[in-house]
Protein backbone atom coordinates (compact mmCIF):
# COMPACT_ATOMS: atom_id res chain seq x y z
CA UNK A 1 0.00 0.00 0.00
CA UNK A 2 2.89 2.59 1.09
CA UNK A 3 4.67 1.83 -2.42
CA UNK A 4 1.29 2.54 -4.22
CA UNK A 5 0.88 5.57 -2.86
CA UNK A 6 4.18 7.07 -3.22
CA UNK A 7 4.27 5.68 -6.86
CA UNK A 8 0.71 7.65 -7.42
CA UNK A 9 2.88 10.76 -6.38
CA UNK A 10 5.77 10.50 -8.40
CA UNK A 11 3.38 9.95 -11.94
CA UNK A 12 1.35 12.67 -11.19
CA UNK A 13 4.50 14.86 -9.94
CA UNK A 14 6.34 14.00 -12.97
CA UNK A 15 3.45 15.11 -15.39
CA UNK A 16 2.93 18.24 -14.29
CA UNK A 17 6.19 19.90 -16.43
CA UNK A 18 4.63 18.91 -19.13
CA UNK A 19 1.90 21.19 -19.55
CA UNK A 20 3.82 23.93 -17.47
CA UNK A 21 5.92 24.83 -20.24
CA UNK A 22 3.56 25.12 -22.75
CA UNK A 23 5.20 27.26 -25.89
CA UNK A 24 3.16 27.89 -29.01
CA UNK A 25 3.90 25.81 -31.78
CA UNK A 26 5.43 28.22 -34.86
CA UNK A 27 2.45 29.23 -37.43
CA UNK A 28 2.95 26.29 -40.12
CA UNK A 29 4.91 26.87 -43.41
CA UNK A 30 2.04 27.02 -46.02
CA UNK A 31 -0.72 28.59 -44.01
CA UNK A 32 -2.35 30.89 -46.06
CA UNK A 33 -1.30 34.31 -44.05
CA UNK A 34 -1.39 38.17 -45.60
CA UNK A 35 -0.98 37.77 -49.14
CA UNK A 36 0.69 39.96 -51.48
CA UNK A 37 -0.67 41.59 -54.82
CA UNK A 38 0.46 39.18 -57.87
CA UNK A 39 1.65 41.26 -60.51
CA UNK A 40 2.12 40.11 -64.40
CA UNK A 41 3.52 42.03 -66.87
CA UNK A 42 2.44 41.88 -70.90
CA UNK A 43 3.17 43.18 -74.02
CA UNK A 44 1.24 46.61 -74.81
CA UNK A 45 1.27 45.91 -78.11
CA UNK A 46 0.23 42.25 -77.54
CA UNK A 47 -1.68 42.24 -74.73
CA UNK A 48 -2.14 37.89 -74.70
CA UNK A 49 1.38 38.20 -74.32
CA UNK A 50 4.01 37.80 -71.33
CA UNK A 51 6.45 40.39 -71.01
CA UNK A 52 9.15 38.70 -68.92
CA UNK A 53 11.13 41.75 -67.58
CA UNK A 54 14.79 41.68 -65.53
CA UNK A 55 16.73 43.24 -63.51
CA UNK A 56 13.46 44.77 -61.86
CA UNK A 57 13.68 47.00 -58.76
CA UNK A 58 10.88 48.19 -57.14
CA UNK A 59 10.49 50.09 -53.57
CA UNK A 60 8.09 52.20 -51.51
CA UNK A 61 7.86 55.79 -51.64
CA UNK A 62 9.84 56.76 -48.73
CA UNK A 63 11.33 53.42 -47.44
CA UNK A 64 15.03 52.75 -48.01
CA UNK A 65 14.72 48.82 -48.91
CA UNK A 66 14.47 48.05 -52.57
CA UNK A 67 13.58 44.66 -53.66
CA UNK A 68 15.60 43.05 -56.25
CA UNK A 69 14.41 40.77 -59.04
CA UNK A 70 17.95 39.85 -60.77
CA UNK A 71 16.58 37.31 -63.12
CA UNK A 72 14.03 37.28 -66.05
CA UNK A 73 10.17 37.05 -64.53
CA UNK A 74 6.91 37.97 -66.24
CA UNK A 75 5.08 37.21 -62.57
CA UNK A 76 6.27 39.50 -59.21
CA UNK A 77 4.78 39.57 -55.40
CA UNK A 78 3.97 43.37 -54.67
CA UNK A 79 3.41 43.45 -50.51
CA UNK A 80 0.84 46.06 -49.87
CA UNK A 81 0.76 47.84 -46.28
CA UNK A 82 -1.49 46.72 -43.73
CA UNK A 83 -1.70 49.88 -41.64
CA UNK A 84 -2.81 51.99 -44.58
CA UNK A 85 -5.06 52.08 -47.58
CA UNK A 86 -2.82 52.83 -49.96
CA UNK A 87 0.65 52.49 -50.93
CA UNK A 88 3.27 54.14 -53.52
CA UNK A 89 5.62 51.74 -55.45
CA UNK A 90 8.22 52.91 -57.32
CA UNK A 91 9.10 50.25 -60.36
CA UNK A 92 12.50 50.75 -61.71
CA UNK A 93 13.14 49.10 -64.88
CA UNK A 94 17.16 49.09 -65.80
CA UNK A 95 16.87 48.25 -69.93
CA UNK A 96 20.28 47.99 -71.53
CA UNK A 97 19.32 48.90 -75.52
CA UNK A 98 21.57 46.79 -78.14
CA UNK A 99 24.80 48.43 -78.79
CA UNK A 100 24.95 50.68 -75.65
CA UNK A 101 27.10 50.34 -72.76
CA UNK A 102 24.87 52.14 -70.43
CA UNK A 103 21.63 50.77 -68.95
CA UNK A 104 18.63 53.12 -69.40
CA UNK A 105 16.90 52.92 -65.73
CA UNK A 106 13.55 54.66 -65.79
CA UNK A 107 11.61 54.60 -62.55
CA UNK A 108 7.80 54.63 -62.69
CA UNK A 109 5.45 54.94 -59.72
CA UNK A 110 1.84 53.81 -59.44
CA UNK A 111 0.13 54.26 -56.69
CA UNK A 112 -2.70 51.62 -55.40
CA UNK A 113 -5.87 52.46 -53.26
CA UNK A 114 -7.66 49.70 -51.26
CA UNK A 115 -9.19 48.70 -48.53
CA UNK A 116 -8.25 46.05 -45.75
CA UNK A 117 -9.80 43.32 -43.66
CA UNK A 118 -8.83 41.76 -41.04
CA UNK A 119 -9.31 38.16 -40.66
CA UNK A 120 -8.19 35.47 -37.53
CA UNK A 121 -6.30 32.92 -38.73
CA UNK A 122 -5.00 30.71 -35.66
CA UNK A 123 -2.99 30.83 -32.19
CA UNK A 124 0.35 30.84 -34.07
CA UNK A 125 -0.12 32.75 -36.92
CA UNK A 126 -2.97 35.33 -35.55
CA UNK A 127 -4.41 37.51 -37.65
CA UNK A 128 -3.76 38.31 -41.54
CA UNK A 129 -5.09 41.29 -43.36
CA UNK A 130 -6.54 40.64 -46.73
CA UNK A 131 -7.20 43.45 -49.36
CA UNK A 132 -9.70 45.19 -51.70
CA UNK A 133 -8.40 47.17 -54.36
CA UNK A 134 -10.69 49.82 -54.88
CA UNK A 135 -12.30 50.05 -58.81
CA UNK A 136 -10.92 53.06 -60.55
CA UNK A 137 -12.95 55.38 -62.36
CA UNK A 138 -11.99 58.32 -64.95
CA UNK A 139 -11.86 60.95 -61.86
CA UNK A 140 -10.42 58.51 -59.46
CA UNK A 141 -7.78 56.09 -61.19
CA UNK A 142 -6.44 53.35 -59.69
CA UNK A 143 -3.22 52.50 -59.83
CA UNK A 144 -2.31 56.28 -59.82
CA UNK A 145 0.46 56.44 -62.36
CA UNK A 146 3.01 59.43 -61.98
CA UNK A 147 6.50 59.26 -63.73
CA UNK A 148 9.62 61.10 -61.95
CA UNK A 149 10.10 64.58 -63.02
CA UNK A 150 11.03 64.96 -66.59
CA UNK A 151 10.84 61.39 -67.11
CA UNK A 152 9.54 59.15 -70.21
CA UNK A 153 7.26 56.30 -69.02
CA UNK A 154 8.44 52.72 -69.34
CA UNK A 155 4.67 51.14 -67.50
CA UNK A 156 1.68 52.32 -70.48
CA UNK A 157 -0.90 51.01 -69.19
CA UNK A 158 -2.29 48.54 -66.35
CA UNK A 159 -5.67 46.95 -65.52
CA UNK A 160 -6.84 45.47 -62.12
CA UNK A 161 -7.87 41.60 -62.69
CA UNK A 162 -8.56 40.88 -59.41
CA UNK A 163 -10.12 43.29 -57.16
CA UNK A 164 -10.04 40.93 -54.15
CA UNK A 165 -6.47 39.94 -52.83
CA UNK A 166 -6.95 37.22 -50.92
CA UNK A 167 -4.90 34.46 -52.23
CA UNK A 168 -1.55 35.05 -54.75
CA UNK A 169 -2.96 32.21 -57.46
CA UNK A 170 -3.12 34.44 -59.74
CA UNK A 171 -2.43 38.08 -61.09
CA UNK A 172 -4.31 40.84 -59.44
CA UNK A 173 -2.93 43.50 -61.35
CA UNK A 174 -1.30 43.37 -65.01
CA UNK A 175 1.41 46.22 -66.37
CA UNK A 176 1.52 47.02 -70.11
CA UNK A 177 4.91 47.68 -71.28
CA UNK B 1 8.23 31.87 -10.64
CA UNK B 2 6.90 28.97 -11.84
CA UNK B 3 9.07 27.40 -10.66
CA UNK B 4 8.90 28.69 -7.26
CA UNK B 5 5.12 27.45 -6.77
CA UNK B 6 6.37 23.92 -8.08
CA UNK B 7 9.14 24.13 -5.69
CA UNK B 8 6.23 24.86 -2.66
CA UNK B 9 4.07 22.26 -3.72
CA UNK B 10 6.71 19.59 -3.89
CA UNK B 11 7.27 20.75 -0.44
CA UNK B 12 3.46 19.98 0.56
CA UNK B 13 3.64 16.92 -1.69
CA UNK B 14 6.35 15.77 1.09
CA UNK B 15 4.28 16.94 3.78
CA UNK B 16 1.57 14.41 1.86
CA UNK B 17 3.88 11.20 1.72
CA UNK B 18 4.72 11.89 5.38
CA UNK B 19 1.42 11.08 7.00
CA UNK B 20 1.18 8.12 4.47
CA UNK B 21 3.97 7.03 5.99
CA UNK B 22 2.59 7.57 9.60
CA UNK B 23 -0.21 5.61 8.75
CA UNK B 24 1.54 2.43 8.29
CA UNK B 25 3.58 2.49 11.09
CA UNK B 26 -0.07 3.18 13.03
CA UNK B 27 -1.79 -0.13 11.65
CA UNK B 28 1.92 -2.24 12.88
CA UNK B 29 0.82 -0.50 16.55
CA UNK B 30 -2.67 -0.55 16.66
CA UNK B 31 -4.83 -4.08 17.88
CA UNK B 32 -8.05 -4.55 15.38
CA UNK B 33 -10.89 -2.34 16.25
CA UNK B 34 -13.90 -2.11 14.67
CA UNK B 35 -13.47 0.04 11.52
CA UNK B 36 -15.66 3.65 11.47
CA UNK B 37 -16.56 5.36 8.31
CA UNK B 38 -17.17 9.10 8.76
CA UNK B 39 -19.52 10.79 6.26
CA UNK B 40 -19.77 14.51 5.45
CA UNK B 41 -18.67 17.03 3.28
CA UNK B 42 -15.65 18.38 2.41
CA UNK B 43 -14.68 22.13 1.06
CA UNK B 44 -11.54 24.14 0.15
CA UNK B 45 -9.84 26.32 -2.12
CA UNK B 46 -7.45 25.44 -5.03
CA UNK B 47 -3.92 26.60 -3.70
CA UNK B 48 -2.58 27.11 -7.30
CA UNK B 49 -5.46 29.37 -8.42
CA UNK B 50 -4.73 31.27 -4.89
CA UNK B 51 -0.90 31.54 -5.11
CA UNK B 52 -0.96 32.50 -8.33
CA UNK B 53 -3.26 35.04 -8.22
CA UNK B 54 -0.85 36.66 -6.26
CA UNK B 55 2.46 36.53 -8.49
CA UNK B 56 1.18 36.35 -11.71
CA UNK B 57 -0.28 40.10 -12.74
CA UNK B 58 -1.85 38.80 -15.48
CA UNK B 59 -3.79 35.94 -13.58
CA UNK B 60 -7.08 36.98 -11.31
CA UNK B 61 -9.05 34.39 -10.20
CA UNK B 62 -10.05 31.30 -7.64
CA UNK B 63 -11.57 27.89 -7.00
CA UNK B 64 -13.94 26.42 -4.55
CA UNK B 65 -14.12 22.49 -4.48
CA UNK B 66 -16.07 20.35 -2.51
CA UNK B 67 -17.39 16.83 -2.32
CA UNK B 68 -19.88 14.73 -0.28
CA UNK B 69 -19.61 11.29 1.00
CA UNK B 70 -22.27 9.10 -0.73
CA UNK B 71 -21.19 5.48 -0.19
CA UNK B 72 -17.69 4.36 1.17
CA UNK B 73 -16.31 4.74 -1.63
CA UNK B 74 -18.13 6.90 -3.82
CA UNK B 75 -18.40 10.54 -3.53
CA UNK B 76 -20.18 13.93 -5.54
CA UNK B 77 -17.50 16.53 -5.76
CA UNK B 78 -17.69 19.86 -7.87
CA UNK B 79 -15.33 22.78 -8.51
CA UNK B 80 -16.75 26.38 -8.67
CA UNK B 81 -14.29 29.12 -9.92
CA UNK B 82 -13.61 31.96 -11.62
CA UNK B 83 -10.75 32.59 -14.00
CA UNK B 84 -9.24 36.16 -15.16
CA UNK B 85 -6.52 35.63 -17.65
CA UNK B 86 -4.45 37.88 -19.97
CA UNK B 87 -2.35 35.58 -22.39
CA UNK B 88 0.18 37.50 -24.14
CA UNK B 89 1.85 35.16 -27.39
CA UNK B 90 3.41 36.15 -29.68
CA UNK B 91 0.99 37.46 -31.87
CA UNK B 92 -2.23 37.80 -29.79
CA UNK B 93 -2.57 39.01 -26.53
CA UNK B 94 -6.10 38.73 -25.27
CA UNK B 95 -8.35 38.11 -22.01
CA UNK B 96 -10.34 35.76 -20.97
CA UNK B 97 -12.96 35.73 -18.11
CA UNK B 98 -15.98 34.11 -16.33
CA UNK B 99 -17.10 31.29 -14.24
CA UNK B 100 -17.06 27.75 -14.25
CA UNK B 101 -18.78 25.02 -12.51
CA UNK B 102 -18.06 21.30 -12.38
CA UNK B 103 -19.85 18.34 -11.23
CA UNK B 104 -19.34 14.56 -11.15
CA UNK B 105 -18.14 12.30 -9.01
CA UNK B 106 -14.88 10.55 -6.98
CA UNK B 107 -14.42 6.67 -6.77
CA UNK B 108 -11.56 6.06 -3.75
CA UNK B 109 -9.58 3.04 -5.39
CA UNK B 110 -7.21 3.33 -2.14
CA UNK B 111 -7.97 0.63 1.02
CA UNK B 112 -7.50 2.57 4.14
CA UNK B 113 -5.69 1.07 7.39
CA UNK B 114 -8.50 1.65 10.62
CA UNK B 115 -9.85 4.98 10.28
CA UNK B 116 -8.10 6.91 7.67
CA UNK B 117 -9.33 8.48 5.20
CA UNK B 118 -6.72 9.10 2.46
CA UNK B 119 -7.42 8.59 -1.33
CA UNK B 120 -6.03 7.72 -4.20
CA UNK B 121 -9.10 8.71 -6.62
CA UNK B 122 -10.31 8.42 -10.16
CA UNK B 123 -13.33 10.74 -10.70
CA UNK B 124 -15.65 12.19 -13.61
CA UNK B 125 -16.62 15.85 -14.36
CA UNK B 126 -18.88 17.70 -16.64
CA UNK B 127 -17.78 21.04 -16.40
CA UNK B 128 -19.79 24.37 -18.06
CA UNK B 129 -18.30 27.41 -18.48
CA UNK B 130 -19.21 30.98 -19.50
CA UNK B 131 -17.33 33.72 -20.07
CA UNK B 132 -16.15 36.63 -22.09
CA UNK B 133 -13.02 37.21 -24.32
CA UNK B 134 -11.25 40.60 -24.99
CA UNK B 135 -8.55 40.78 -28.02
CA UNK B 136 -6.58 43.02 -26.71
CA UNK B 137 -3.85 43.70 -29.25
CA UNK B 138 -2.67 41.85 -32.12
CA UNK B 139 0.45 41.58 -34.32
CA UNK B 140 -0.54 40.95 -37.86
CA UNK B 141 1.23 37.96 -39.54
CA UNK B 142 2.73 39.85 -42.67
CA UNK B 143 4.45 37.56 -45.42
CA UNK B 144 6.10 40.73 -47.38
CA UNK B 145 9.57 39.03 -47.72
CA UNK B 146 9.99 39.05 -51.80
CA UNK B 147 13.39 38.39 -52.27
CA UNK B 148 14.39 36.82 -49.06
CA UNK B 149 15.50 39.48 -46.29
CA UNK B 150 12.84 39.76 -44.21
CA UNK B 151 9.62 41.36 -44.57
CA UNK B 152 9.54 44.74 -46.31
CA UNK B 153 7.30 46.40 -44.36
CA UNK B 154 8.13 46.61 -40.30
CA UNK B 155 5.20 44.47 -38.20
CA UNK B 156 1.96 46.16 -37.22
CA UNK B 157 0.55 45.97 -34.29
CA UNK B 158 -3.37 46.80 -33.72
CA UNK B 159 -4.76 47.61 -30.52
CA UNK B 160 -8.09 46.21 -30.92
CA UNK B 161 -9.93 45.55 -27.46
CA UNK B 162 -12.57 44.17 -29.32
CA UNK B 163 -14.98 42.30 -26.58
CA UNK B 164 -16.76 38.85 -27.23
CA UNK B 165 -18.79 38.32 -24.95
CA UNK B 166 -21.78 35.30 -24.27
CA UNK B 167 -19.23 32.17 -25.01
CA UNK B 168 -19.88 29.54 -23.13
CA UNK B 169 -18.48 25.73 -23.33
CA UNK B 170 -18.89 22.37 -22.00
CA UNK B 171 -16.56 19.23 -21.02
CA UNK B 172 -15.92 15.98 -19.68
CA UNK B 173 -13.02 15.98 -16.90
CA UNK B 174 -11.29 12.60 -16.17
CA UNK B 175 -9.56 12.89 -13.12
CA UNK B 176 -6.86 11.16 -11.42
CA UNK B 177 -5.63 12.20 -7.91
CA UNK B 178 -4.51 11.91 -4.11
CA UNK B 179 -6.21 13.40 -1.07
CA UNK B 180 -4.12 13.30 2.44
CA UNK B 181 -5.20 13.82 5.53
CA UNK B 182 -2.71 16.29 6.84
CA UNK B 183 -4.10 16.79 10.51
CA UNK B 184 -7.45 16.22 11.67
CA UNK B 185 -9.97 16.82 9.24
CA UNK B 186 -7.29 18.73 7.37
CA UNK B 187 -7.23 17.23 3.65
CA UNK B 188 -3.86 18.09 0.86
CA UNK B 189 -5.78 17.20 -2.56
CA UNK B 190 -3.82 17.10 -6.02
CA UNK B 191 -5.48 15.71 -8.92
CA UNK B 192 -4.36 15.89 -13.15
CA UNK B 193 -7.16 16.01 -15.14
CA UNK B 194 -7.53 15.49 -19.05
CA UNK B 195 -10.52 17.25 -21.00
CA UNK B 196 -12.37 16.71 -23.93
CA UNK B 197 -14.71 19.73 -25.35
CA UNK B 198 -18.30 18.80 -25.83
CA UNK B 199 -19.65 22.26 -27.04
CA UNK B 200 -17.79 25.30 -27.83
CA UNK B 201 -19.54 28.54 -28.57
CA UNK B 202 -17.03 30.27 -30.38
CA UNK B 203 -16.75 33.92 -31.12
CA UNK B 204 -17.25 35.37 -35.15
CA UNK B 205 -13.81 35.82 -36.01
CA UNK B 206 -12.22 34.90 -33.17
CA UNK B 207 -11.06 31.89 -31.31
CA UNK B 208 -11.83 30.04 -27.81
CA UNK B 209 -8.18 30.03 -27.03
CA UNK B 210 -8.77 30.22 -23.15
CA UNK B 211 -11.66 29.04 -21.42
CA UNK B 212 -12.14 29.67 -17.51
CA UNK B 213 -11.69 26.19 -16.29
CA UNK B 214 -11.17 24.21 -19.03
CA UNK B 215 -7.89 26.32 -19.73
CA UNK B 216 -5.90 26.65 -22.55
CA UNK B 217 -7.69 24.88 -26.06
CA UNK B 218 -5.43 23.25 -28.22
CA UNK B 219 -6.61 22.68 -32.21
CA UNK B 220 -9.01 19.63 -31.30
CA UNK B 221 -11.16 18.98 -28.40
CA UNK B 222 -8.43 18.08 -26.19
CA UNK B 223 -7.47 19.72 -22.78
CA UNK B 224 -5.36 19.11 -19.37
CA UNK B 225 -5.33 20.65 -15.74
CA UNK B 226 -4.57 20.01 -12.34
CA UNK B 227 -5.67 20.83 -8.99
CA UNK B 228 -4.19 21.23 -5.84
CA UNK B 229 -6.29 22.50 -3.08
CA UNK B 230 -7.13 21.88 0.63
CA UNK B 231 -10.20 21.43 2.18
CA UNK B 232 -11.67 21.28 5.40
CA UNK B 233 -13.82 18.07 6.50
CA UNK B 234 -16.95 18.40 8.14
CA UNK B 235 -18.55 14.87 9.56
CA UNK B 236 -22.00 14.57 9.79
CA UNK B 237 -22.64 11.16 10.48
CA UNK B 238 -20.53 7.94 11.16
CA UNK B 239 -21.16 4.58 10.31
CA UNK B 240 -19.32 1.03 11.23
CA UNK B 241 -18.20 -1.99 9.30
CA UNK B 242 -19.92 -5.50 9.90
CA UNK B 243 -17.52 -7.97 11.63
CA UNK B 244 -18.17 -9.86 8.92
CA UNK B 245 -16.49 -7.57 6.41
CA UNK B 246 -13.24 -6.75 8.60
CA UNK B 247 -12.48 -10.81 8.41
CA UNK B 248 -13.44 -11.17 4.86
CA UNK B 249 -10.16 -8.74 3.99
Amino acid sequence: MKKTFALFFLVLVSSVPFWSCEKDDLCAEGTPTTPSMVVEFFMDDNTSQNNPISNLKYFVEGMTDTIKITSSVSEIRVPLRVDATSVKWGFISSFTPTGATQPIVNTDYLEFKYTTQQTYISRACGFKTTFTLNEGTDTDANPVFTDEPGGTPWILDTSIERNNIEDENEAHINIYF
Amino acid sequence: MKHTSIYIFKILLLMVSFSAFAQEQAADTTTVAPKTYRYGIRVGADLHRLTRSLYDDNYKGFEIVGDYRLTKKIYVAGELGNDNMTVDDDRLNFTAKGSYFKVGFDYNAYENWLDMENMIFVGVRYGISSFSQTLNSYTVYQNSDIDNTGNYFPDVTVNSGTEFNDLSAHWIELVGGVKAELFDNLFLSFSVRLKNLISNKKPEGFDNLYIPGFDRTYAGNFGAGFNYSISYFIPLYKTQAKKAEEQAK
